[in-house]
This record gives C-alpha cells, structure tokens and sequence, in this order.
C-alpha cells in the first residue's frame, strides 16, 4: 500500500507566490480545464489537470513535484483551460510554479534543462548555427546572425541562481534543441 | 509606425527562410523591418518560465529595456516572443516587481520603465497596414487554394495578457489569408494546440496530439496550412511525417507561414525566399497556383 505524505503549507506556498497563484483557492473541482485540455484528450485522462489543481490544494507535493504522478510536464501551455475555468483559476500560472519546484528537485526533464543550460551558455534557446548561417548568407541574402551578449545574460541569470539548477555531476548535452 | 522587429531564434537561427519572406513582403507594405539590436533569447514562454520564472522575467525586461533605448515599440514574427514580452509587460506593471526587477537590470545598466509596447505581427498587419491596403497590393491573387489555418496558442491566450482578439474565436488570420484571394477552410479542431510543447517530455503525446489536428485539417479537404508561430511551423512540417509510422496515416500537407503566402501573393517568387527548405514540399501546389 502506498504512503502519501501530506504538506500542510504547500497549498499556502502557492498562494503567497502572488495574484495569480492566489486563484488556487477559488477551484471547486467542475473539471471543465480537463474537458478542453488537449494533452487530457490524448492520454485518456492520464494527464488531467484538475487533478493537478486538487493535489496542490490537498498538499500532495510529492506526487506534484518529486514522483510526477501526475505528470506537470505535459502541459502544453495552451491556456485553453485558464480561458474556459469559470472560476478564474490561473492554471499555467501554477503549473508553472509546480515546474520551477520540479526544476529545483531535479526531477525537471532532461530537455527543460538542457535548454536552461543553452539558453545560459548562449543567450539563446536555438544558437546560431554555423550551416544555418551560411544558408543565410549564400542562398537567401539575409546577414549573418550577431552572437548575444552572453556576458549581460549571465550576469542576470546568475544573479537569480540560474545556473545553479544545473545538474552538478555529470553535464547534460547541451546544444540546440531539435524542437 | 516606429517600430523594431523582435525576431527572436527559431526564425533566423533555424527557419531563416521565413525572415526572408516576411521581412520582403514587410517591405513592400511599408512595414519597418528594422531588427533590435542586442536581444538575446525573448525568453521562451514555454521551457525558460518553466526552468525558473524570475531569469525569465529579467531576460524579458532586458529585452524590453532595449527597445526603450531606442525610443521603439516591438513588433515579433513568433506567437512565443509575443507572449513573453506582452507577459513580462504585464508582470512588471506593479511598482514593487518593476522596482525589483530594475535592481537587477542596473547590474547591466539597462532600466526597464514600461513604456514599450508590444504587438504580434497579425496585430500590425490587421490594425496598422488594414485589410484594404494588403488586397490592394496582392498581384498574384491565391485563387482557389484551399487553406487551414492554425493560429497557435500563444497569440491569443492568455487573453488578460495578450489583450487581442477573441481567445477561442479568433478570425483575423483567415481575413488576412481571405484577403489574398485564397479560401480558409474550416475544420473541427481549428481551436487545438499543434502540440509541440509536450515534446520536450514526452514525443507520443505531442504526436498524438499533432495527428488529431492533422486528421481533421485533412478531413477538411485543406490544400495547406498556415501558421503564424515558428514553433508551429516546425511542429507541422517536420513532424507530419512521423505520423505515418505511429498513425498509419499519411499526410503530406504543405505548412506556410503566413508571410510565405503573402510574400507570394505581393509577387516575391518562392524562389527568392526559399521555400525549397520545408520538409513538406509545396513544390506541385504552388505550380499548381500559378499555372
């Protein structure tokens, strides 16, 4: 049988993160977020994010940020959900928040990561490439990309401990995302 | 219009054959194309607000801080770009986070006011250039092309922050594609996101999600689709194709950017701005169109 273990002061957690998140408090479980939510569409209710929203308010962090069941992850986004609650709840809002814990638990996709490296090491979410470029140049007449100022980038990301979500043993592969 | 193009990475560093169609077509209707200078990554809306909201937000103000530099408002060519300046804008309203967020920003001497405005490129050629001038132009009408059009999540949701059309009704892409002569179809799920933002975690559930979207477009009866988001675009052109393995379904719709067809429709041949580098080749269907 399977233990929860229950954080009384998650719940508050999210709300004192600010407006947004404060609109926890107000979801009373119609399930009309899951109703439109593509990814709920796809996995047969696997991912559903009114099961999200009640794991927040019940505390169940655990499942939310270390296990992912269910899995935060597979949101995409889309902002269906928060336009269609008639509550006003602010899903991606925290399911954003819920990303950024798993971020810090190191449970985050290696590919989030990967690009949090990039975007550290380059400035950008897809650098420059050396044959993209050169397609700019010869075949379509566009100017060659200019490198970002890395330096003004990292001194910001460093100043908000960006850097220090990175995994400390081995690196992940850093370079462009293919998607 | 004193605007500076904010175009972000996937375009120019990935898909630079849509910054060729869009900044040339631009031209020709009398759109700045003028780039910001010195931005980096917008940052993603997706992945970077996800890995840690607060670099999030000064990456975003950094890059709205340059456009205040130079005394210009931001138009972006990606529905990602638009969303994190617009959001970013949004967040940095309240004195108290703006305050925060400039004691960061000082440490690069940039300082963030909130003067900037923000648009999405459908915005300037809707309210700025009018549907009016851009039927006035069209030299080669797109007479009888048959287009689906996808708007992509991020240009019109979240509706607080993004402020423009309807959220789940929104009509100004197909009057832009209408008013090149060509036909915008409607299909059952006109409203679904093309998925690829869960690809990072899981690719089934992306594709699967990308096959609901393309069954319909098809079933439809759509010659091609349009989009106006490059995360979009790459989602469509180069993933279509694995859909046949997963699906056994086979697709092979051309996917446009919707200044591609625009480009096309003010004279610019496909030649000139690369159209030869989609995935999907729309080859047969523009011959097709000009024959």
């Amino acid at each position: 049988m399977q233990t929860l273990t229950i954080d009384f002061e998650f719940r508050n957690q999210i709300i004192d993160t600010g407006s947004h998140a404060k609109t926890l408090s107000a979801c009373y479980q119609c399930g009309t977020c899951t109703g439109g939510c593509p990814a709920a569409k796809v996995t047969n209710g696997a991912f559903n994010p009114r099961k999200l929203i009640i794991n927040s308010l019940l505390g169940l962090k655990e499942k939310l940020v270390q296990t992912l069941s269910p899995n935060v992850w597979l949101c995409t986004t889309c902002q269906k959900c928060v336009e269609s609650c008639p509550q006003g709840v602010e899903l991606t809002e925290i399911f954003n928040l819920l990303k950024n814990m798993s971020v810090d638990a190191k449970t985050a996709p290696v590919a989030f990561v990967s690009q949090g490296q990039t975007i550290f090491e380059t400035g950008f979410t897809i650098p420059i490439q050396k044959a993209i470029q050169g397609r700019r140049e010869r075949n379509l007449g566009l100017e060659l990309r200019k490198e970002a100022p890395v330096d003004e980038v990292q001194t910001l990301l460093k100043a908000v401990g960006w850097d220090a979500k990175f995994p400390t043993e081995e690196p992940a592969e850093t370079g462009g995302e293919d998607k | 219009m004193a605007y500076k193009v904010f175009l972000g990475c996937v375009i120019p560093n990935r898909l630079p054959f849509i910054e060729a169609a869009s900044l040339r077509a631009f031209e020709k209707l009398a759109v700045p194309t003028e780039e910001l200078e010195g931005a980096s990554c917008c940052p993603d809306p997706v992945g970077a607000a996800a890995f840690d909201h607060k670099g999030w937000l000064a990456l975003g103000a950094r890059n709205l801080a340059l456009a205040e530099e130079v005394d210009a408002d931001l138009y972006s060519l990606c529905n990602g770009c638009v969303e994190t300046l617009k959001a970013v804008r949004a967040e940095l309203v309240d004195e108290h986070e703006r305050e925060e967020i400039n004691e960061l920003l000082s440490q690069v001497n940039k300082k963030y006011s909130g003067k900037v405005q923000v648009k999405h490129f459908v915005e300037v050629l809707y309210e700025d250039v009018g549907l009016a001038k851009i039927r006035e132009a069209v030299m080669n009408p797109l007479t009888g092309l048959k287009v689906a059009c996808h708007y992509g999540c991020h240009y019109m949701r979240p509706s607080s922050i993004i402020q423009g059309e309807d959220p789940l009704n929104p009509t100004r892409l197909d009057e832009l594609v209408e008013a090149l002569g060509a036909t915008p179809v409607d299909y059952e799920e006109k409203m679904l996101c093309c998925g690829n933002a869960t690809a990072k975690t899981n690719e089934e559930t992306s594709l699967a999600i990308l096959n609901t979207k393309m069954a319909s477009i098809q079933d439809a009866g759509a010659d091609c689709i349009v989009v106006i988001c490059p995360a979009c675009f790459l989602q469509f052109d180069n993933y279509q194709r694995a859909l046949k393995k997963e699906f056994h379904r086979e697709y092979k719709i051309p996917v446009f950017f919707y200044t591609e067809l625009l480009a096309l429709a003010l004279g610019i041949s496909g030649e000139d701005f690369g159209v030869k580098y989609h995935r999907v080749k729309a080859k047969s269907l523009l011959a097709n169109l000009t024959a």
